[in-house]
């Protein structure tokens, strides 16, 4: 109803505003047959909501394995040179980080630790175990921009109490009723909760005092008496101090087992690691590649058979002289508007499917506006390459044969 | 000598020469057209006839700038065709109106839109296009559809929206292939009278493959095709002959084609045997003659009676004018010395053309000034 209303009104605009412009023929042909119209706009609306599905899990996948870093309060990240994913361990010295403290114009140089395969979380409801993803710091050097997690630092330096992420899957059981848990065999004290929100690889997050993370897990020092290693070194750079100019001196003074990164460089790393490296982002790839190859199929087969059906009237517009340049332009103007009728649609759809598989997944999967603008790009380049293909058929349209 | 720009408008509107045509090489090829040649003055309404297959088609093709020459040489509208590229082919195009068997009109369009296609490639002003679609589309009793898709139109008024596309640019060609064919009585009725009064009223040439017998009634000439042959020409209309009568004539070199073709339409042909007097002197004179074939001796009789020969006219003078200009009695005798034919224009109507045509004035006037 709506989209015939707004047909209706953009004949009326047509009618009145264009009527000392050329004949729109790209867009007449494209609103004469409502039905095909809609047809056409299922099949590429279809091809181009594959595109954003699938790149929409890709980002979504990369984005969750982000969610930590992004809540880092530093401006430099110091984590050993030969950790390659931000959640593999690979710890380097506590001394080195102070020894970064010490160099001249570095704020502070915080430690975080990390853990991910000792601490086993118990289900209350079921008793059924899961390994979730701990992350631990010093409560009067707190290192995490969770606002949550920030209000509740003098419950983190209780004994045996940690904070649960209540974002976490549902198979971790009803966390934001559990009050008293069990993690790693041992009874600890849920004393709140924060969202954040699982990954591809852990169903949640647990955050608890340095003191409490060396006496549940054990930390990862080999030498409880000795300093125990740190998985990232938070750095603030003072104020004043150009971050650029920090990490140079950083670099300079530490040795080359600790990489010296911004916050950003190390999002970048990551990112750029799970969309290349990890099997999952190139499978996503893969799967918007398929959309795209697809959606080619389908606009040529719809582009082809419309041509066909009017190459008598394309082979009287050249009897009557209009040069190929013209039809080309009709034509890729055709394929450019049902990009659009079968883009808008696809998106609107995405809007709610997202925000459904957003749920499902318990990942931050959103239709963002670089999505949007990429998507929208790779569906008209779709469209436009039919076009090309399709072209052929009025190019060699001879307006001799409709004699 | 004639000045150039004389000759310009006296020339056929399509000359075809010694065309041949074939189609696919080798074993393969196919003759389809054998050493065609006929010339088409403005204004006239050419039916082809002949077998399907014959190559009526092809000729019309040819004309029509949408294949290329392959042999011979073919002149469309004062700009010769041979050797021309794809580019060059097209612009000639638009200035032909092309009729078709099928409408091919876009249902995506409606009838104005399809019109306003072709006012596109012409050299209608944005602003005017409204105006003069509208009014072709009056013209073929389709204005008040004029808005309508194809899809919402009958067959025959379909086929009249493709006839308003052929025509909205005032095309001095049109070439028409069976337009009629798909069309009832009534509505071919309406097409064909429109197509004559263009040929008439526009002077308009119109080159048509028909089998219909309404429109060989219409017709001027009747070409006949078989086997890529013209074996038959037949010019059907008296003015038709008179217009290529006058178009060889110095007096009416400096008239434009349509001009001439509105001449010659008001024209009456005679023959006089030897001998036989045309004009008597002291006679009221009421027509103008022109001499198409023979020779005319004109001689004025003196008060005293005395008869004296005061010159021969040959084909292509003419005599007469003068009592009509002046309103006198005729002031000489004039008779035929051969058999002669002659072209004669009744008063009125040559007190028309004189009105209508600066140059036809100005002709007539500067040879009678020389005779006096």
């Amino acid at each position: 109803m709506i989209l015939h209303r707004g047909i209706a009104a953009l004949r009326v605009l047509n009618a009145r505003g264009l009527r000392l412009s050329p004949v729109p023929l790209a867009w007449r042909n494209l609103l004469s047959d409502r039905r095909r119209l809609a047809r056409s706009s299922a099949g590429i609306g279809f091809a181009a909501l594959l595109m954003m599905v699938e790149l929409g899990f890709r980002n979504g996948y990369i984005e969750s394995m982000l969610l930590v870093m992004r809540r880092l309060d530093g401006d430099i990240m110091l984590v050993s040179s030969q950790k390659y994913q931000f959640e593999r361990v690979a710890p380097f010295s506590r001394r080195q980080l102070y020894e970064a403290s010490g160099v001249r114009g570095v704020a502070s140089a915080r430690p975080l630790y990390l853990e991910r395969t000792a601490s086993i979380w118990r289900n209350p409801q079921n008793g059924r175990h899961f390994a979730v993803l701990t992350f631990a710091f010093d409560p009067d050097q707190p290192v995490l921009l969770i606002p949550e997690v920030q209000a509740m630092l003098p419950e983190l330096r209780q004994q045996d109490t940690i904070l649960m992420d209540r974002r976490a899957r549902s198979v971790l059981g009803d966390v934001a009723a559990t009050t008293d848990g069990e993690l790693s065999g041992k009874h600890i004290k849920v004393a709140g909760t924060f969202w954040l929100g699982p990954n591809f690889f852990n169903d949640g997050n647990i955050v608890m005092s340095d003191r409490n993370f060396f006496k549940l897990l054990g930390g990862s020092g080999r030498d409880r008496t000795d300093l125990p290693d740190v998985e990232v070194g938070v750095v603030k750079v003072q104020p004043g101090f150009a971050v650029a100019e920090v990490q140079r001196a950083l670099r300079a003074a530490m040795p080359p087992n600790v990489a010296v990164l911004t916050k950003q460089q190390l999002i970048d790393q990551e990112a750029s690691l799970h969309a290349k490296l990890s099997p999952v982002g190139p499978i996503f790839t893969a799967g918007a590649l398929v959309g795209f190859a697809v959606g080619i199929l389908i606009s040529y087969q719809i582009l082809f058979s419309e041509l066909s059906d009017q190459l008598a009237q394309y082979a009287t517009l050249k009897a009557m002289g209009y040069g190929n340049g013209y039809l080309v332009g009709v034509v890729l103007r055709q394929a450019a508007f049902y990009a659009f009728a079968g883009y808008l649609p696809a998106w609107a759809l995405c809007i709610g499917l997202f925000r459904y598989i957003s749920d499902i997944m318990v990942g931050p999967m959103q239709l963002t506006l670089a999505l949007t603008a990429q998507t929208l790009l790779l569906t008209l380049a779709m469209c436009m390459f039919a076009a090309l293909l399709a072209l052929r058929r009025v190019i060699t349209a001879d307006p001799a044969e409709v004699f | 000598m004639t000045p150039a720009f004389a000759s310009t408008t006296t020339r056929p509107v399509v000359r075809v020469d010694r065309v041949s045509h074939h189609y696919g090489e080798g074993d393969s090829r196919n003759q389809v057209l054998f050493d065609a040649s006929i010339e088409i003055g403005a204004g006239q309404l050419v039916v082809v006839t002949g077998p399907s297959g014959s190559g009526k088609t092809t000729l019309l093709s040819l004309i029509g700038a949408l294949r290329s020459v392959q042999d011979g040489a073919i002149e469309v509208l004062d700009c010769n065709l041979t050797g021309l590229g794809r580019k060059e082919l097209v612009a000639v195009r638009r200035n032909i109106g092309f009729i078709f068997q099928a409408h091919n009109l876009f249902d995506s369009l409606s009838a104005y839109e399809n019109v306003k296609m072709a006012m596109q490639l012409g050299d209608c002003p944005p602003g005017e296009m409204r105006k003069r679609g509208m009014a072709i589309l009056d013209r073929l009793g389709m204005a008040d559809r004029a808005d309508y898709k194809p899809r919402a139109l009958s067959g025959g008024q379909r086929q009249r929206v493709a006839v308003a596309r052929a025509l909205v640019n005032r095309p001095r060609l049109v070439l028409a292939d069976e337009p009629t064919a798909a069309l009832d009585r009534d509505s071919s009725g309406a097409v064909v009278k429109l197509l004559k009064e263009l040929t008439l009223k526009e002077a308009c040439t119109i080159m048509m493959v028909t089998h219909d017998n309404r429109i060989l009634e219409l017709a001027d000439r009747v070409v006949n095709i078989v086997d890529g042959r013209i074996i038959s020409d037949v010019t059907l209309r008296d003015a038709v002959v008179i217009c290529e009568l006058l178009r060889g004539m110095e007096l009416f070199s400096h008239l434009t084609p349509t001009e001439i073709t509105r001449t010659a339409e008001k024209m009456r042909r005679r023959r006089f045997a030897k001998d036989e007097t045309i004009i008597r002197q002291g006679e009221a004179g009421d027509e103008f003659f022109v001499i198409s074939q023979g020779s005319v001796a004109v001689r004025r009789r003196a008060p005293d009676g005395s008869e004296q020969l005061l010159e021969t006219l040959h084909a292509g003078a003419f005599f007469g004018e003068r009592a009509l200009m002046v309103d006198e009695p005729r002031n000489a005798t004039c008779a035929a010395t051969t058999d002669v034919e002659i072209l004669i224009l009744d008063k009125v109507n040559f007190r028309q053309a004189l009105e209508q045509s600066p140059s036809f004035r100005d002709q007539i006037q500067s040879i009678y000034f020389q005779r006096q």
